[in-house]
């Protein structure tokens, strides 16, 4: 699936987990494998221009961010908006 | 007892005093108690030279207010420029940021970076100032006053946040602690 792959090559540049990601489930806890606030902000950016959206301010929880699904699940409902 | 003991003993004394008078005439007028928050964060310096370095302008928009930016512009030849900011300034505001929110402890969606300002002031002390999500937050939590410490060095900075709670007429606002207390 191209978006799971294309999330997780972002994670791999830009979330400085702690575990190699194609270790992680989509249900894998991101913050509990070593990404930080701060490289959250860097995952987010990088899915912005990975997809070309615009991540809005009410997506912007920590829950949006703290698992592989999650995040397919924000960026596709992005992508459903248009 | 030395006389330096016994100043340090009076001190306290009277400190503790004047907060027990000031919680009791707190209490008599209804309010709940005083109570501090803290928090505070550090982050790596190269952390943010790296996300400056590969998205640029983006990266400082998103997280910074315009006077953030202002004040965080440095001259091409300071140690820790890139793309003319200085990432140990950058790096500080943004612990200050995160320090802030563990202080406001937000349910669900975390304020929007530019909603918490760190304002220099003229005399080159900081503060924070609040703006939309993280004003309402701090108006829910009876946080009237914030105060905010930075500090950077070449690989790492940091930041503390204290805010002062203030809890709000109990008989009234049950369900709703401090709200309308933050002007």
């Amino acid at each position: 699936m191209i978006v799971d792959e294309t999330i997780r090559q972002v994670l791999s540049e830009h979330a400085r987990l702690v575990v190699d990601v194609s270790t992680l489930d989509d249900r894998a806890d991101l913050f509990a494998a070593g990404m930080t606030s701060h490289s959250s902000v860097n995952v987010m950016l990088a899915l912005e221009d990975a997809f070309d959206i615009e991540f809005s301010e009410e997506m912007l929880k920590k829950a949006t961010f703290e698992s592989i699904g999650a995040i397919r699940r924000a960026v596709q409902e992005m992508q459903a908006r248009g | 007892m030395s006389s330096a003991r016994y100043e340090v003993d009076s001190a306290a004394t009277l400190a503790s005093r004047l907060l027990d008078g000031v919680e009791e005439r707190r209490s008599q007028a209804g309010f709940g108690p005083t109570q501090l928050r803290v928090g505070m964060d550090v982050i790596a310096v190269r952390e943010v030279a790296r996300s400056l370095e590969r998205f640029g302008g983006r990266y400082v928009e998103r997280l910074f207010t315009v006077h953030e930016m202002a004040t965080c512009r440095c001259a091409a030849d300071t140690v820790g420029n890139v793309r003319g900011y200085s990432t140990e300034r950058l790096a500080a505001r943004f612990a200050a940021k995160e320090a802030a929110i563990k202080v406001l402890r937000p349910i669900g969606a975390r304020p929007a970076w530019p909603s918490i300002e760190v304002h220099r002031t003229a005399g080159g002390w900081c503060e924070l100032r609040l703006s939309r999500s993280a004003a309402t937050l701090a108006r829910q939590a009876g946080i009237d006053q914030l105060a905010v410490s930075l500090t950077h060095e070449a690989e790492v900075a940091g930041a503390v946040v204290v805010g002062v709670c203030n809890q709000g007429r109990m008989d009234a606002d049950a369900g709703q602690t401090g709200a309308g207390r933050v002007e």
